[in-house]
Protein backbone atom coordinates (compact mmCIF):
# COMPACT_ATOMS: atom_id res chain seq x y z
CA UNK A 1 0.00 0.00 0.00
CA UNK A 2 3.03 1.96 0.83
CA UNK A 3 4.65 1.62 -2.37
CA UNK A 4 1.47 3.04 -4.40
CA UNK A 5 0.79 6.12 -2.41
CA UNK A 6 4.49 6.61 -3.44
CA UNK A 7 4.08 6.06 -6.82
CA UNK A 8 1.14 7.94 -6.66
CA UNK A 9 2.89 10.99 -5.19
CA UNK A 10 5.93 10.57 -7.72
CA UNK A 11 2.97 10.14 -10.47
CA UNK A 12 1.38 13.46 -9.37
CA UNK A 13 4.49 15.51 -9.34
CA UNK A 14 5.45 14.47 -12.44
CA UNK A 15 2.51 15.62 -14.09
CA UNK A 16 2.49 18.87 -12.01
CA UNK A 17 6.34 19.60 -13.24
CA UNK A 18 5.15 18.45 -16.76
CA UNK A 19 2.08 20.46 -16.83
CA UNK A 20 4.14 23.36 -15.74
CA UNK A 21 6.83 22.68 -18.36
CA UNK A 22 4.30 22.75 -20.88
CA UNK A 23 2.41 26.17 -19.38
CA UNK A 24 5.58 28.41 -19.14
CA UNK A 25 7.57 27.18 -22.39
CA UNK A 26 4.02 27.79 -24.05
CA UNK A 27 4.87 23.97 -26.01
CA UNK A 28 2.17 23.92 -28.57
CA UNK A 29 -0.12 20.67 -28.61
CA UNK A 30 1.48 19.29 -31.64
CA UNK A 31 5.18 18.81 -30.07
CA UNK A 32 3.78 17.77 -26.38
CA UNK A 33 0.56 17.84 -25.37
CA UNK A 34 0.00 18.98 -21.41
CA UNK A 35 -1.61 16.07 -19.19
CA UNK A 36 -4.89 18.11 -18.72
CA UNK A 37 -4.64 18.03 -22.53
CA UNK A 38 -4.20 14.16 -22.16
CA UNK A 39 -7.23 13.90 -19.89
CA UNK A 40 -9.33 15.66 -21.67
CA UNK A 41 -8.63 13.71 -24.87
CA UNK A 42 -9.37 10.17 -22.95
CA UNK A 43 -12.25 11.42 -21.55
CA UNK A 44 -13.78 12.43 -24.57
CA UNK A 45 -12.58 10.00 -26.71
CA UNK A 46 -12.96 6.99 -23.83
CA UNK A 47 -15.47 4.69 -25.65
CA UNK A 48 -13.44 4.51 -28.87
CA UNK A 49 -9.78 4.18 -26.73
CA UNK A 50 -11.32 1.14 -24.50
CA UNK A 51 -12.95 -0.48 -27.89
CA UNK A 52 -8.88 -0.50 -29.26
CA UNK A 53 -8.05 -1.48 -25.66
CA UNK A 54 -9.97 -4.78 -25.81
CA UNK A 55 -8.60 -6.04 -29.59
CA UNK A 56 -4.90 -5.30 -28.18
CA UNK A 57 -5.98 -6.61 -24.72
CA UNK A 58 -7.29 -9.62 -26.81
CA UNK A 59 -4.21 -10.07 -29.18
CA UNK A 60 -1.61 -9.51 -26.48
CA UNK A 61 -3.18 -12.27 -24.01
CA UNK A 62 -4.05 -14.87 -26.98
CA UNK A 63 -0.25 -14.60 -28.58
CA UNK A 64 1.24 -14.41 -25.12
CA UNK A 65 -0.50 -17.64 -24.18
CA UNK A 66 -0.06 -19.53 -27.30
CA UNK A 67 3.67 -18.85 -27.09
CA UNK A 68 4.06 -20.18 -23.71
CA UNK A 69 2.21 -23.37 -23.89
CA UNK A 70 3.56 -24.02 -26.99
CA UNK A 71 7.55 -23.57 -25.88
CA UNK A 72 6.86 -25.44 -22.27
CA UNK A 73 5.39 -28.14 -24.27
CA UNK A 74 8.55 -27.97 -26.56
CA UNK A 75 10.14 -28.07 -23.77
CA UNK A 76 9.07 -31.05 -22.22
CA UNK A 77 9.46 -32.79 -25.56
CA UNK A 78 13.24 -31.91 -25.82
CA UNK A 79 13.96 -32.49 -22.35
CA UNK A 80 13.87 -36.40 -23.42
CA UNK A 81 15.11 -35.94 -27.16
CA UNK A 82 18.68 -34.73 -27.21
CA UNK A 83 17.98 -34.62 -30.64
CA UNK A 84 15.22 -32.07 -30.47
CA UNK A 85 17.13 -30.02 -28.31
CA UNK A 86 19.96 -29.72 -30.44
CA UNK A 87 17.73 -28.60 -33.62
CA UNK A 88 15.67 -26.48 -31.16
CA UNK A 89 18.69 -24.13 -29.89
CA UNK A 90 20.48 -22.86 -33.24
CA UNK A 91 16.90 -22.46 -34.99
CA UNK A 92 15.74 -20.41 -31.72
CA UNK A 93 18.41 -17.76 -32.26
CA UNK A 94 18.26 -17.43 -35.77
CA UNK A 95 14.62 -16.60 -35.70
CA UNK A 96 15.42 -14.15 -32.69
CA UNK A 97 17.99 -12.43 -34.83
CA UNK A 98 15.32 -11.72 -37.42
CA UNK A 99 13.77 -8.27 -36.12
CA UNK A 100 10.19 -7.97 -35.86
CA UNK A 101 9.79 -4.94 -37.77
CA UNK A 102 11.33 -6.68 -40.85
CA UNK A 103 8.92 -9.62 -40.59
CA UNK A 104 5.96 -8.46 -39.72
CA UNK A 105 4.87 -7.16 -43.64
CA UNK A 106 5.76 -10.93 -44.23
CA UNK A 107 3.18 -12.32 -41.83
CA UNK A 108 0.84 -9.65 -42.95
CA UNK A 109 1.10 -11.07 -46.11
CA UNK A 110 0.84 -14.83 -45.17
CA UNK A 111 -1.87 -13.94 -43.00
CA UNK A 112 -4.02 -10.79 -43.56
CA UNK A 113 -4.48 -7.59 -41.63
CA UNK A 114 -6.67 -9.04 -38.92
CA UNK A 115 -6.44 -10.90 -35.42
CA UNK A 116 -4.34 -13.68 -36.32
CA UNK A 117 -1.80 -11.92 -38.17
CA UNK A 118 -1.39 -9.69 -35.29
CA UNK A 119 -1.39 -12.76 -32.93
CA UNK A 120 1.61 -14.54 -35.23
CA UNK A 121 3.14 -11.59 -34.47
CA UNK A 122 2.48 -11.62 -30.92
CA UNK A 123 3.85 -15.37 -30.56
CA UNK A 124 6.88 -14.79 -33.21
CA UNK A 125 7.69 -12.41 -30.37
CA UNK A 126 7.34 -14.10 -26.60
CA UNK A 127 8.04 -17.83 -27.64
CA UNK A 128 11.56 -18.26 -28.47
CA UNK A 129 13.04 -15.97 -25.21
CA UNK A 130 10.62 -17.95 -23.43
CA UNK A 131 11.84 -21.18 -25.13
CA UNK A 132 15.57 -20.38 -24.47
CA UNK A 133 15.18 -19.58 -21.05
CA UNK A 134 12.95 -22.50 -20.05
CA UNK A 135 15.33 -25.02 -22.26
CA UNK A 136 18.24 -23.47 -20.30
CA UNK A 137 16.14 -23.51 -16.73
CA UNK A 138 15.80 -27.43 -16.98
CA UNK A 139 19.56 -27.94 -17.93
CA UNK A 140 20.30 -26.09 -14.66
CA UNK A 141 18.23 -28.90 -12.73
CA UNK A 142 21.04 -30.49 -10.17
CA UNK A 143 21.69 -34.26 -12.01
CA UNK A 144 21.70 -35.71 -8.81
CA UNK A 145 17.86 -34.95 -8.60
CA UNK A 146 17.65 -36.97 -11.42
CA UNK A 147 19.35 -39.64 -9.69
CA UNK A 148 17.28 -39.38 -6.88
CA UNK A 149 14.24 -39.67 -8.59
CA UNK A 150 15.67 -42.66 -10.86
CA UNK A 151 16.17 -44.74 -7.59
CA UNK A 152 12.77 -44.57 -6.48
CA UNK A 153 12.11 -45.52 -9.64
CA UNK A 154 9.77 -42.49 -10.57
CA UNK A 155 7.60 -42.29 -14.30
CA UNK A 156 8.38 -39.49 -16.73
CA UNK A 157 5.35 -38.24 -15.27
CA UNK A 158 6.48 -37.68 -12.02
CA UNK A 159 9.22 -36.56 -12.93
CA UNK A 160 7.72 -33.84 -15.29
CA UNK A 161 5.14 -32.93 -12.41
CA UNK A 162 7.42 -33.28 -8.92
CA UNK A 163 10.68 -32.06 -10.56
CA UNK A 164 11.10 -30.19 -13.53
CA UNK A 165 7.79 -27.97 -13.15
CA UNK A 166 8.65 -26.59 -9.33
CA UNK A 167 12.16 -26.41 -10.23
CA UNK A 168 11.80 -24.46 -13.31
CA UNK A 169 9.09 -22.63 -12.00
CA UNK A 170 10.96 -19.32 -11.16
CA UNK A 171 12.93 -19.53 -14.21
CA UNK A 172 8.80 -19.53 -16.37
CA UNK A 173 8.03 -16.74 -14.41
CA UNK A 174 10.93 -15.32 -14.87
CA UNK A 175 10.35 -15.64 -18.56
CA UNK A 176 6.70 -14.87 -18.76
CA UNK A 177 7.42 -11.25 -17.31
CA UNK A 178 9.89 -11.01 -20.35
CA UNK A 179 7.56 -12.21 -22.51
CA UNK A 180 4.37 -9.69 -21.09
CA UNK A 181 6.34 -6.69 -22.06
CA UNK A 182 7.54 -8.10 -25.70
CA UNK A 183 4.10 -8.99 -26.11
CA UNK A 184 2.77 -5.66 -25.51
CA UNK A 185 5.18 -4.42 -28.06
CA UNK A 186 4.55 -6.99 -30.60
CA UNK A 187 0.82 -6.08 -30.87
CA UNK A 188 1.62 -2.72 -30.85
CA UNK A 189 3.81 -3.20 -33.65
CA UNK A 190 1.64 -5.43 -35.48
CA UNK A 191 -0.98 -3.03 -35.39
CA UNK A 192 1.19 -0.39 -36.51
CA UNK A 193 2.18 -2.59 -39.86
CA UNK A 194 -1.39 -4.01 -39.97
CA UNK A 195 -3.53 -0.90 -40.97
CA UNK A 196 -7.39 -2.17 -38.91
CA UNK A 197 -7.93 -1.63 -35.67
CA UNK A 198 -6.70 -1.30 -32.09
CA UNK A 199 -4.64 0.97 -29.69
CA UNK A 200 -1.30 0.57 -32.28
CA UNK A 201 -3.73 1.41 -35.02
CA UNK A 202 -5.09 4.35 -33.02
CA UNK A 203 -1.75 5.67 -32.04
CA UNK A 204 -1.03 5.81 -35.92
CA UNK A 205 -4.17 7.10 -36.85
CA UNK A 206 -3.87 10.30 -34.41
CA UNK A 207 -0.38 10.88 -35.12
CA UNK A 208 -1.14 11.33 -38.80
CA UNK A 209 -3.77 13.59 -37.89
CA UNK A 210 -1.41 15.62 -35.64
CA UNK A 211 -4.07 14.55 -32.54
CA UNK A 212 -1.07 14.07 -30.00
CA UNK A 213 -3.12 14.26 -26.95
CA UNK A 214 -4.76 11.14 -28.47
CA UNK A 215 -1.59 9.37 -29.29
CA UNK A 216 0.20 10.46 -25.50
CA UNK A 217 -3.44 9.13 -24.51
CA UNK A 218 -3.16 5.75 -26.32
CA UNK A 219 0.78 5.43 -25.51
CA UNK A 220 0.15 5.77 -21.98
CA UNK A 221 -2.68 3.64 -21.62
CA UNK A 222 -0.84 0.71 -23.32
CA UNK A 223 2.05 1.33 -20.78
CA UNK A 224 -0.46 1.03 -18.07
CA UNK A 225 -1.42 -2.29 -19.40
CA UNK A 226 2.03 -3.59 -19.80
CA UNK A 227 2.74 -2.14 -16.03
CA UNK A 228 -0.38 -4.61 -14.99
CA UNK A 229 0.25 -7.61 -16.80
CA UNK A 230 3.71 -7.50 -15.40
CA UNK A 231 2.62 -7.05 -11.93
CA UNK A 232 -0.03 -9.46 -12.12
CA UNK A 233 2.14 -12.04 -13.36
CA UNK A 234 4.77 -10.65 -10.45
CA UNK A 235 1.90 -11.81 -7.77
CA UNK A 236 1.37 -14.80 -9.14
CA UNK A 237 4.91 -15.67 -8.75
CA UNK A 238 4.71 -14.89 -5.28
CA UNK A 239 1.61 -16.83 -4.45
CA UNK A 240 2.94 -19.94 -6.39
CA UNK A 241 6.94 -19.56 -6.20
CA UNK A 242 6.70 -19.20 -2.38
CA UNK A 243 9.94 -20.94 -1.32
CA UNK A 244 12.26 -18.55 -2.64
CA UNK B 1 29.50 -64.49 2.40
CA UNK B 2 30.03 -60.23 2.67
CA UNK B 3 26.54 -58.27 2.13
CA UNK B 4 28.64 -56.12 -0.34
CA UNK B 5 31.17 -57.63 -2.57
CA UNK B 6 33.46 -55.37 -5.24
CA UNK B 7 35.32 -57.15 -7.65
CA UNK B 8 37.95 -56.09 -9.89
CA UNK B 9 35.79 -53.37 -10.52
CA UNK B 10 37.51 -51.05 -13.35
CA UNK B 11 35.93 -47.55 -14.61
CA UNK B 12 37.75 -45.79 -17.33
CA UNK B 13 36.97 -42.38 -19.09
CA UNK B 14 38.44 -42.66 -22.75
CA UNK B 15 41.45 -44.98 -22.12
CA UNK B 16 42.56 -43.47 -18.85
CA UNK B 17 41.21 -45.31 -16.11
CA UNK B 18 40.24 -43.31 -12.77
CA UNK B 19 39.05 -47.12 -10.85
CA UNK B 20 41.40 -50.20 -11.70
CA UNK B 21 41.05 -53.75 -10.17
CA UNK B 22 38.96 -52.74 -7.08
CA UNK B 23 38.30 -55.05 -4.42
CA UNK B 24 36.18 -54.56 -1.17
CA UNK B 25 34.09 -56.74 0.82
CA UNK B 26 31.22 -54.98 3.29
CA UNK B 27 29.85 -57.18 5.94
CA UNK B 28 26.11 -57.03 6.92
CA UNK B 29 25.72 -53.81 9.96
CA UNK B 30 29.04 -52.40 8.96
CA UNK B 31 30.08 -48.74 8.79
CA UNK B 32 32.61 -48.42 5.95
CA UNK B 33 34.31 -45.05 5.34
CA UNK B 34 36.36 -45.15 2.25
CA UNK B 35 39.02 -42.20 2.19
CA UNK B 36 40.95 -40.75 -0.61
CA UNK B 37 41.99 -37.51 -1.98
CA UNK B 38 39.48 -34.85 -4.07
CA UNK B 39 39.09 -36.32 -7.59
CA UNK B 40 40.18 -39.94 -7.15
CA UNK B 41 36.41 -41.21 -8.14
CA UNK B 42 34.86 -42.20 -5.06
CA UNK B 43 31.76 -40.46 -5.82
CA UNK B 44 31.86 -42.38 -8.56
CA UNK B 45 32.33 -45.57 -7.47
CA UNK B 46 29.38 -45.03 -4.81
CA UNK B 47 27.40 -44.15 -7.78
CA UNK B 48 28.53 -47.41 -9.74
CA UNK B 49 27.46 -49.31 -6.41
CA UNK B 50 24.28 -47.78 -6.57
CA UNK B 51 23.33 -48.81 -9.75
CA UNK B 52 22.76 -45.35 -11.23
CA UNK B 53 26.24 -45.72 -13.21
CA UNK B 54 26.80 -48.62 -14.90
CA UNK B 55 29.62 -51.26 -14.63
CA UNK B 56 32.34 -51.12 -17.19
CA UNK B 57 34.52 -53.82 -16.06
CA UNK B 58 34.49 -56.39 -12.97
CA UNK B 59 31.30 -57.29 -10.49
CA UNK B 60 29.41 -55.80 -7.57
CA UNK B 61 26.90 -58.23 -5.83
CA UNK B 62 24.42 -56.57 -2.98
CA UNK B 63 23.23 -59.24 -0.93
CA UNK B 64 23.21 -62.31 -4.05
CA UNK B 65 21.92 -59.41 -6.28
CA UNK B 66 23.90 -57.50 -9.56
CA UNK B 67 23.15 -53.35 -8.10
CA UNK B 68 20.37 -52.09 -11.20
CA UNK B 69 18.81 -55.38 -9.69
CA UNK B 70 19.28 -54.47 -6.03
CA UNK B 71 18.18 -50.51 -6.72
CA UNK B 72 15.18 -51.51 -8.19
CA UNK B 73 14.19 -53.61 -5.46
CA UNK B 74 14.93 -50.95 -2.85
CA UNK B 75 17.60 -52.08 -1.14
CA UNK B 76 19.56 -48.98 -1.83
CA UNK B 77 19.79 -45.65 -0.34
CA UNK B 78 22.09 -42.94 -1.68
CA UNK B 79 23.01 -39.90 -0.03
CA UNK B 80 25.06 -37.06 -2.25
CA UNK B 81 27.05 -34.65 -1.06
CA UNK B 82 24.87 -31.68 -1.39
CA UNK B 83 21.68 -32.44 0.54
CA UNK B 84 19.53 -32.16 -2.87
CA UNK B 85 16.20 -31.32 -1.07
CA UNK B 86 13.21 -29.99 -2.95
CA UNK B 87 12.96 -26.55 -1.37
CA UNK B 88 9.22 -26.23 -2.91
CA UNK B 89 8.44 -28.97 -0.09
CA UNK B 90 7.91 -28.86 3.54
CA UNK B 91 10.50 -30.99 5.77
CA UNK B 92 7.68 -33.69 6.01
CA UNK B 93 6.93 -33.45 2.50
CA UNK B 94 10.92 -34.08 1.64
CA UNK B 95 11.28 -37.54 3.68
CA UNK B 96 7.72 -38.58 2.21
CA UNK B 97 8.84 -37.90 -1.25
CA UNK B 98 9.94 -41.58 -2.17
CA UNK B 99 6.82 -43.16 -0.52
CA UNK B 100 4.91 -40.78 -2.67
CA UNK B 101 6.69 -41.74 -5.91
CA UNK B 102 6.07 -45.63 -4.97
CA UNK B 103 2.52 -44.89 -4.38
CA UNK B 104 2.48 -45.31 -1.17
CA UNK B 105 0.53 -43.37 1.80
CA UNK B 106 2.66 -43.52 5.18
CA UNK B 107 3.22 -40.04 7.20
CA UNK B 108 3.83 -42.38 10.38
CA UNK B 109 7.26 -43.29 9.15
CA UNK B 110 8.62 -40.10 8.36
CA UNK B 111 7.37 -39.14 11.73
CA UNK B 112 8.92 -41.97 13.17
CA UNK B 113 12.11 -40.73 11.63
CA UNK B 114 11.86 -37.27 12.62
CA UNK B 115 11.39 -38.54 16.01
CA UNK B 116 13.95 -41.00 16.09
CA UNK B 117 16.45 -37.49 15.68
CA UNK B 118 14.74 -35.16 17.83
CA UNK B 119 13.51 -33.37 14.31
CA UNK B 120 9.79 -33.76 14.73
CA UNK B 121 8.74 -29.95 15.90
CA UNK B 122 10.33 -28.90 12.69
CA UNK B 123 8.44 -31.41 10.51
CA UNK B 124 6.12 -28.16 9.02
CA UNK B 125 9.22 -25.72 8.51
CA UNK B 126 10.34 -25.14 4.78
CA UNK B 127 13.19 -25.77 3.57
CA UNK B 128 14.76 -22.73 3.64
CA UNK B 129 14.15 -22.35 7.28
CA UNK B 130 16.32 -25.05 8.38
CA UNK B 131 20.04 -24.48 9.06
CA UNK B 132 22.86 -26.33 6.59
CA UNK B 133 23.16 -29.78 9.35
CA UNK B 134 19.00 -29.77 9.31
CA UNK B 135 19.35 -30.44 5.85
CA UNK B 136 22.50 -33.12 5.48
CA UNK B 137 20.53 -34.95 8.08
CA UNK B 138 17.41 -34.72 6.81
CA UNK B 139 18.34 -35.89 3.59
CA UNK B 140 19.96 -38.85 5.39
CA UNK B 141 16.27 -39.93 6.58
CA UNK B 142 14.81 -39.24 3.35
CA UNK B 143 17.64 -42.29 2.21
CA UNK B 144 16.09 -44.23 4.66
CA UNK B 145 12.31 -44.22 3.75
CA UNK B 146 12.31 -46.79 1.91
CA UNK B 147 14.28 -48.67 4.41
CA UNK B 148 16.96 -50.06 2.14
CA UNK B 149 19.54 -52.28 3.81
CA UNK B 150 22.50 -50.18 2.67
CA UNK B 151 23.05 -46.71 2.59
CA UNK B 152 25.68 -44.97 0.55
CA UNK B 153 26.26 -41.69 1.95
CA UNK B 154 28.70 -39.38 0.11
CA UNK B 155 30.83 -36.81 1.93
CA UNK B 156 27.15 -35.94 4.28
CA UNK B 157 29.43 -33.57 6.53
CA UNK B 158 31.99 -31.92 4.09
CA UNK B 159 30.52 -28.31 4.09
CA UNK B 160 29.84 -28.24 7.37
CA UNK B 161 31.63 -26.41 10.43
CA UNK B 162 33.01 -28.77 13.37
CA UNK B 163 30.03 -28.45 16.15
CA UNK B 164 27.28 -29.59 13.30
CA UNK B 165 29.42 -32.53 12.12
CA UNK B 166 29.99 -33.58 16.01
CA UNK B 167 26.16 -33.70 16.60
CA UNK B 168 25.34 -35.45 13.48
CA UNK B 169 27.81 -38.20 14.19
CA UNK B 170 26.07 -39.15 16.89
CA UNK B 171 22.85 -38.84 15.05
CA UNK B 172 23.95 -41.09 12.32
CA UNK B 173 25.55 -43.86 14.54
CA UNK B 174 22.03 -43.80 16.59
CA UNK B 175 19.98 -44.15 12.77
CA UNK B 176 22.57 -46.69 11.97
CA UNK B 177 22.61 -48.93 15.03
CA UNK B 178 18.37 -48.45 15.69
CA UNK B 179 17.49 -49.38 12.01
CA UNK B 180 20.64 -51.66 11.32
CA UNK B 181 22.32 -50.81 8.29
CA UNK B 182 25.45 -51.34 6.73
CA UNK B 183 27.07 -48.39 5.53
CA UNK B 184 29.15 -47.07 2.95
CA UNK B 185 30.33 -43.84 3.47
CA UNK B 186 32.93 -41.79 1.37
CA UNK B 187 34.96 -38.55 2.48
CA UNK B 188 38.09 -37.22 3.06
CA UNK B 189 38.08 -36.43 6.52
CA UNK B 190 40.49 -38.85 8.46
CA UNK B 191 38.77 -38.21 11.91
CA UNK B 192 35.52 -38.82 10.42
CA UNK B 193 36.04 -42.25 9.84
CA UNK B 194 37.51 -42.90 12.64
CA UNK B 195 34.82 -41.70 14.79
CA UNK B 196 32.07 -43.77 12.89
CA UNK B 197 33.19 -46.70 11.39
CA UNK B 198 34.27 -49.80 11.77
CA UNK B 199 36.34 -50.49 8.54
CA UNK B 200 38.42 -47.73 6.91
CA UNK B 201 39.50 -48.02 3.36
CA UNK B 202 42.17 -45.67 1.86
CA UNK B 203 42.41 -45.72 -1.75
CA UNK B 204 45.64 -44.68 -3.83
CA UNK B 205 45.57 -42.48 -7.06
CA UNK B 206 45.49 -42.60 -10.15
CA UNK B 207 44.09 -45.17 -10.87
CA UNK B 208 42.25 -45.81 -7.86
CA UNK B 209 42.92 -48.41 -5.88
CA UNK B 210 42.89 -49.74 -1.79
CA UNK B 211 45.77 -49.23 -0.72
CA UNK B 212 45.12 -50.39 2.92
CA UNK B 213 41.99 -51.47 4.85
CA UNK B 214 41.61 -50.55 8.64
CA UNK B 215 39.84 -52.87 10.84
CA UNK B 216 39.11 -50.76 13.87
CA UNK B 217 37.12 -53.65 15.50
CA UNK B 218 40.53 -55.52 15.46
CA UNK B 219 42.73 -52.92 15.74
CA UNK B 220 43.07 -48.89 17.42
CA UNK B 221 43.71 -47.09 14.37
CA UNK B 222 46.28 -44.60 14.73
CA UNK B 223 45.46 -41.03 12.50
CA UNK B 224 49.10 -40.82 11.47
CA UNK B 225 49.31 -44.22 9.86
CA UNK B 226 46.27 -42.82 7.66
CA UNK B 227 47.81 -39.87 7.09
CA UNK B 228 51.17 -41.35 5.86
CA UNK B 229 48.65 -43.86 3.97
CA UNK B 230 47.31 -41.31 1.88
CA UNK B 231 50.31 -39.10 1.25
Amino acid sequence: MFKVKKSLIYLTIISLLWQALVYFFNIPTYILPSPIDIFVSFSNNHMLILRNLGITILEILTGFLLANLASLMLVCIAFYNKRIENIIFPVSIIIKTIPIIAIAPIIILWFGTGFVSKVVIVILMCFFPSLINMVGATRMIDRNLFYIFEIYSASKKQIITKLIIPATLPYLFSSLKISSSLAVIGAIVAEFMAVNKGLGFLIMSSYYSLNMPMVFASTLLICLIGLLFYYLIDTIEKCLVNWQ
Amino acid sequence: MAYLNIENLSEKYGNLYVIKDFNLCVNKGDFVSIIGKFGVGKSTLLKIIAGIMPIQEGSIIVDGLAPKEALAQRMIGIKFQKSNLLPWRNVLNNLLLPLELSGINDNDRALELLELVDLKPISDLSISQISGGTEQLLSILRCLMLDPELLLLDEPFSSLDEITREGLYEKIKIIQTAKRKTVLMVTHSINEAIRLSDKIIVLSEKPTKVKKVFNAKKDKININEIKKCLR
